[in-house]
């Protein structure tokens, strides 16, 4: 193997290495790390500075037309059982490593500037990095075992950032369900890894495809049987990737700090659904209804999430119910066979979702200097408004991803959506509308998060907006004495005495926190160009295992021109009809959202999934849960005692008819205990 | 030296009589004692490293190390004992859990003297229950041990002690009764008498005769492990021992139960194994439901985490029942990994209670930004509790996961239901544990307890002994074969004889074969149909 290809394993250990020397410094000399904020940021920067322009350099190679490598090494075996562990480098591996390491580079360095006053500015970094590991060892995985394992890396790590500020009870209530909800995936994940090795004695994607094939060919599988695992493996991206059912946890992650919700929470981890189900093709793709499921599901998330997200206030809550919005599309791609569609959208929504959640922390960072440091306040739309006078690089930053993402080239979001469309036409002109109409209410919703907080008035300084926001949050909040609700007693104080430290304008935030966005602004801006239709260097490089390169069908001018047409026009509806809304304010929001009532009260409360699922399963396991207790106290051990008492009644009588020689036993054992007490008397 | 010095013997008498010591070193507040005890426990652990890696083959699945002396004629009470790849492993954790325990139990301060007398003692005996090869000698080392931790509970436990410590003693004795009944049976059947373990396996019994003795054991046993519905013994024993007692009984007694399940159960009735096994399965997934629900409802700390001990338990009866090799070596390393984790949670909910002195966690809560560093550790321990990959509780379900997954002894529709359930198992894990971590250390700063008591963070001596824990559970989890290579010849031949005594299974377990240099080109792949587009 050549040195390049040899020394692989390094991407991923180079983060790992620096998480946990900070880490170990963390646990035994914990002050003098802390005391060390720079050190350790650059330390942990550069490692993963490395990992990057060693992912680059792969991909330069692969580019370059090199073979795909895999090694392993047997990691754990019993019997006849072997079960591998090591590294892939393929097209698609390459790519994704490219993609995690540069987000990840970017937001630890805009990390500096966003959690420069945080106490544990130190410990964000390690687990920052421990994230990077873990994503990066997903992205390489040989077999799906191993996937398996990082994808359960990641979810701590998730977890262990939501709740980052362990002092919050929202924080600590998301990453909880963020964890739970991703095991109800993992559990259809490990079920499905479980049928697939039962049926195909294999854990490899292309073994597992090709035996699959032939044995539900041959008939020795059902072919249900089949489409059931395939579908349990698909729960297991439906929790991770948000989709629908599981797409719950996502908005309430929000609670973690913003440089998280744009690493893992929109860029990396979250998209790891989509790139498992681009693994298990090989699996997925001869199942037609396996590629159904997926692309309604998918298709349906898509309209969900951009449905919930046009009522958000909170403007990281309608960038994560967008984030959902955009998965579906991703994973409906997958599912209609749209395979490099698919990625290349996860490649340019990564970049631009990426800067438009750091654009949206810069924006909280400034809030946070008018309104204080409370998340009810900083991250309500409501109080924003003419930022874009104060912070202009922010605001023009976000202004390219909102285009981006509204789909109006030349920028990124226009190819891959397109891309994604023109195929769902192909395949089922239904899921097509579907798609062409979560468009516009895309690019509605993300020009009134755009105009709401950057055009206007600056509306910070509204006390009466502010009053009605704590009290929305105490009235719903039943206990404000706990986390936030303890810092909300404490603002409101500082209100009352006037605002002495707060300044009256947001400032624009310092370098490392506008370069990242700068500097993702490119991607967010060009990328979508190495995908145009008529010269595709994505699809070429990019395609599903197992396809036979021909990708030089004709570019069809005209059908190319009324695709994007159509989804240019409707992201332009959507555009008007928001700045109606909210930059000439022509026609009153608030009216029209009272004419209509029910359906707004329905897309606010999320079309009421998360008090559904509070009242069927949370409330109803703790009672199962508390039955079973009582019946494990009442019942069982009641009986138990009785009986209990009864072997030992019989026991003892038994001994005297088994043998007479038990009495020296017994008798040994009386020695030792006389012998022991003897003792307890000496000291 | 070589390898015909008594080398278990030296390893089981060691501490013992070091142990009856203690009264004469002349020592008031224990200072000394427990310096003397951690050197104890120290020399005997190095014991155990050094014979186990000079003289014991890895690759022999058979009893090595073996002594056997008279001890009573007249009853052929031998002193018998030897180590095979069943052993051998517990017999590691054991001297690693009990070198620990004593370090964690550096604050004792009532009665320090016999607290360290007992914990050597106890040393010895465990040791003894893992490697006696002679079943009359069993049940009375099986026995002995009992004292120790009667002793240990009843002394030094909580307000409900003595309660918890009489309940512990009925309900052990009482199952150990049916040891006595079972090995007395097995001794006088046939022509010859004997306790010898090896020769007891060795005998033909009657079908029924081999179910009753199964039975039996399979009583004592589930008491010990523990299993449905005999466990309610465990959460009193378990709500009030003290942390170092607790390591003991989470990390070693509890294995006790395990091994005697695979050593006999398995090993000498494998006829009757063939019939209860599906019975164990069912067992083991009860235990895994059950408790994980019982463990969400309990509002005391310990209890919750006693739940969760046998929770873990009901893998390793799945694992025992599958008839595959991966899922006994996964039933195996379910045992030594839960030795570990169980040790150490349970160890860090004493140091937990040490600071907020209560149990209850409706009065616990916001204690994180006080003790960050126990709130890091309760945080690492509970992620391995819940098989995270990459700590040594995911590799050992994922073994019992896959083995009885691909087992060819049950039924389509049988596996799919466990497999299930125990999958759901998989889902109440982390919600039981991570409520659990919610609720003491998140949320806001709890004033009430801030008031009252000093939440001082970890000291250098507790962060020492969950680091210690730690390095074996990551170790193990990183690379299983470190701990499965040294037990896989003896388990692989377990499973041999187990599936002999199945006439179902004639042939070998199913082979896996995933190519080492696999390429996936695109060429070789051709094969495969290109993914189509919906129409």
């Amino acid at each position: 193997m050549e040195p390049l290809y040899q020394y692989v394993w390094l991407i991923p250990v180079l983060p790992l290495v620096a998480a946990m020397i900070v880490g170990m410094g963390l646990i035994s000399v914990n002050q003098y790390t802390n005391s060390l904020r720079r050190v350790n940021s650059v330390f942990i920067i550069s490692c993963l500075g490395m990992a990057m322009g060693y992912a680059f350099a792969l991909l330069w190679s692969q580019i370059h037309g090199h073979d795909a490598v895999t090694y392993t090494l047997e990691w754990a075996a019993a019997g006849d059982f072997r079960l591998m562990m090591g590294y892939t480098i393929d097209h698609l591996t390459s790519l994704m490593l490219v993609i995690v390491t540069t987000v990840a580079l970017l937001v630890m360095i805009y990390t500096d500037g966003y959690m420069a006053h945080d106490p544990s500015y130190v410990r964000f970094y390690a687990y920052l990095s421990l994230f990077s590991f873990s994503m990066l060892g997903l992205v390489m995985s040989p077999n799906i075992v191993q996937i398996y394992i990082f994808w359960e890396l990641v979810g701590v790590c998730s977890y262990l950032l939501i709740g980052f500020w362990y002092d919050r009870k929202p924080a600590a209530d998301a990453c909880q369900k963020a964890f739970v909800v991703n095991r109800v995936g993992d559990f259809g994940l490990l079920l499905g890894i479980l049928g697939l090795y039962w049926t195909t004695q294999s854990f490899d994607f292309e073994i597992m495809g090709h035996r699959l094939v032939d044995l539900v060919g041959s008939g020795e599988v059902s072919g249900w049987l089949a489409a059931l695992f395939a579908i349990l493996v698909f729960l297991g991206p439906v929790a991770k990737s948000a989709q629908f059912p599981l797409h719950v946890w996502l908005p309430d992650a929000m609670e973690g700090p913003t440089p998280i919700s744009a690493l893992i929470h929109a860029a990396t981890m979250v998209a790891a659904g989509v790139f498992l189900i681009a693994r298990m093709y090989p699996v997925f793709a001869p199942i037609p209804t396996v590629m159904n499921v997926i692309a309604w599901t998918g298709a349906f998330t898509a309209f969900l999430g951009a449905s919930i997200a046009i009522t958000q206030n909170d403007i990281k809550k309608g960038l994560a119910y967008s984030t959902i919005s955009q998965l579906g599309y991703m994973v409906m791609a997958m599912g209609i066979g749209a395979y490099s569609a698919g990625l290349f959208h996860l490649m340019t929504h990564a970049y631009f979702k990426a800067m438009m959640f750091l654009g949206s922390g810069s924006v909280i960072h400034g809030m946070e200097h008018v309104v204080g440091h409370n998340p009810v306040l900083a991250q309500d739309m409501r109080l924003m408004g003419g930022l874009r006078k104060h912070m202009p690089i922010t605001a023009s930053t976000f202004f390219i991803g909102t285009l981006a993402i509204c789909g109006i080239p030349p920028f990124a979001g226009f190819w891959s959506k397109d891309e994604i469309l023109g195929l769902a036409f192909a395949a089922n002109p239904a899921l097509w509308v579907i798609g062409w109409m979560t468009a516009g209410i895309t690019a509605f919703y993300m020009f009134r998060m755009y105009f709401s907080t950057f055009e206007g008035d600056f509306r910070g300084n509204d006390g009466n907006i502010k009053q009605q926001l704590l009290a929305a949050v105490g009235m719903t909040n039943p206990t404000p004495n706990f986390g936030p609700g303890a810092m909300n007693v404490k603002e409101l104080e500082s209100e009352d005495h006037g605002d002495h430290h707060h300044a009256e304008f947001p400032h624009e935030s310092p370098l490392t926190m506008t370069l990242p966005l700068m500097i993702l602004a490119v991607p967010s801006a060009l990328v979508g160009l190495v995908g145009m239709p008529f010269n595709n260097y994505f699809a070429e490089f990019i395609y599903p295992a197992g396809e036979i390169v021909e990708h030089h069908e004709e570019f069809n001018l005209q059908e190319f021109l009324i695709m994007g047409g159509n989804s240019v026009g409707i992201a332009l509806i959507g555009i008007t009809l928001a700045s109606l809304f909210y930059l000439s304010r022509k026609i009153d929001a608030g009216a029209i959202a009272n004419q209509i009532k029910p359906l707004y009260n329905f897309s606010l409360n999320k079309w009421y999934f998360d008090d559904i699922y509070q009242s069927v399963f949370v409330i109803g396991l703790r009672r199962i849960a508390r039955q079973v207790m009582e019946v494990d106290y009442r019942v069982v051990d009641g009986l138990v005692n009785l009986t209990g008492f009864f072997t030992l009644l019989s026991g003892e009588t038994l001994k005297y008819f088994e043998s007479g020689r038990v009495q020296f036993y017994a008798l040994i054992i009386f020695g030792a205990v006389l012998g022991l007490v003897v003792v307890s008397g000496i000291s | 030296m070589d390898s015909n010095f008594p080398w278990l013997t030296v390893i089981i008498l060691f501490p013992i009589i070091a142990a009856l010591f203690i009264p004469l070193i002349p020592d008031k507040d224990g200072r000394t004692v427990r310096w003397y005890s951690l050197i104890v426990g120290l020399i005997d652990f190095s014991l155990i490293i050094y014979t186990f890696g000079s003289f014991y083959d890895f690759n022999n699945p058979d009893l090595q190390l073996v002594e056997s002396y008279s001890w009573v004629s007249q009853i052929d009470l031998r002193w018998s004992v030897g180590v095979d790849g069943l052993s051998m492993p517990l017999v590691l954790l054991t001297g690693f859990i009990t070198t620990l325990a004593v370090l964690a139990s550096w604050p004792v301060t009532f009665k320090p003297k016999l607290f360290y007398f007992l914990l050597l003692a106890m040393y010895g005996a465990q040791i003894a229950v893992f490697t006696v090869q002679d079943l009359l000698l069993f049940f009375l080392v099986w026995e002995l041990e009992l004292i120790p931790v009667y002793l240990l509970l009843s002394i030094w436990g909580g307000k409900k002690r003595l309660y918890a410590a009489t309940k512990f003693i009925l309900y052990t004795a009482g199952g150990s009764l049916f040891i006595l009944v079972a090995a007395l049976a097995m001794a006088f059947y046939g022509d010859t008498v004997t306790f010898d373990m090896r020769a007891l396996a060795n005998k033909d019994y009657a079908d029924n005769f081999e179910l009753l003795l199964y039975g039996a054991f399979l009583i004592a046993y589930a008491v010990k492990l523990p299993i449905f519905p005999l466990h309610t013994w465990l959460p009193d024993a378990h709500g009030e021992a003290t942390a170092p007692v607790h390591m003991l009984l989470a990390g070693i007694l509890l294995k006790m139960g395990g091994y005697a399940l695979v050593r006999m159960n398995a090993g000498m009735l494998p006829d009757a194994h063939a019939v209860f096994a599906p019975i164990l399965v069912i067992l083991g997934v009860v235990n895994i439901v059950y408790a994980a629900l019982t463990s969400f409802a309990q509002r005391n700390l310990k209890r919750k985490i006693a739940y969760s001990s046998i929770s873990h338990m009901g893998f390793v009866l799945i694992g025992l029942g599958s008839f595959t090799e991966l899922g006994l070596s996964g039933a195996v390393l379910q045992m030594v990994s839960h030795g570990l984790i169980g040790a150490s949670l349970f160890f860090l909910v004493g140091a937990t209670y040490d600071r907020t002195h209560t149990l209850m966690l409706d009065e616990m809560g916001g204690v994180g930004q006080k003790m960050r560093k126990i709130f890091a550790m309760f945080t690492a321990c509970s992620m391995a509790s819940l098989a995270l990959p990459g700590m040594s509780g995911f590799v050992a379900e994922l073994m019992v996961f896959v083995g009885f997954t691909t087992s060819d002894a049950y039924d389509t529709n049988f596996k799919i239901v466990i497999v299930f359930l125990m999958a759901v198992g998989v889902i109440l894990t982390p919600i039981y544990l991570l409520s659990m971590l919610r609720e003491i250390f998140y949320g806001g700063e709890n004033k009430e307890l801030v008031a009252h008591e000093a939440l001082i963070d970890a000291e250098p001596r507790e962060v020492f002994i969950i680091a210690c824990l730690l390095v074996p559970i990551i170790g193990i989890g990183l690379y299983p074969k470190l701990l499965t290579g040294i037990y896989d010849s003896t388990t692989t031949q377990l499973t041999a004889r187990l599936r002999n005594a199945v006439p179902s299974l004639t042939e070998p377990a199913i082979a896996l074969d995933i190519p080492a240099n696999l390429q996936p080109s695109l060429q070789k792949m051709a094969g495969i149909p290109a993914p189509t587009l919906l129409d």
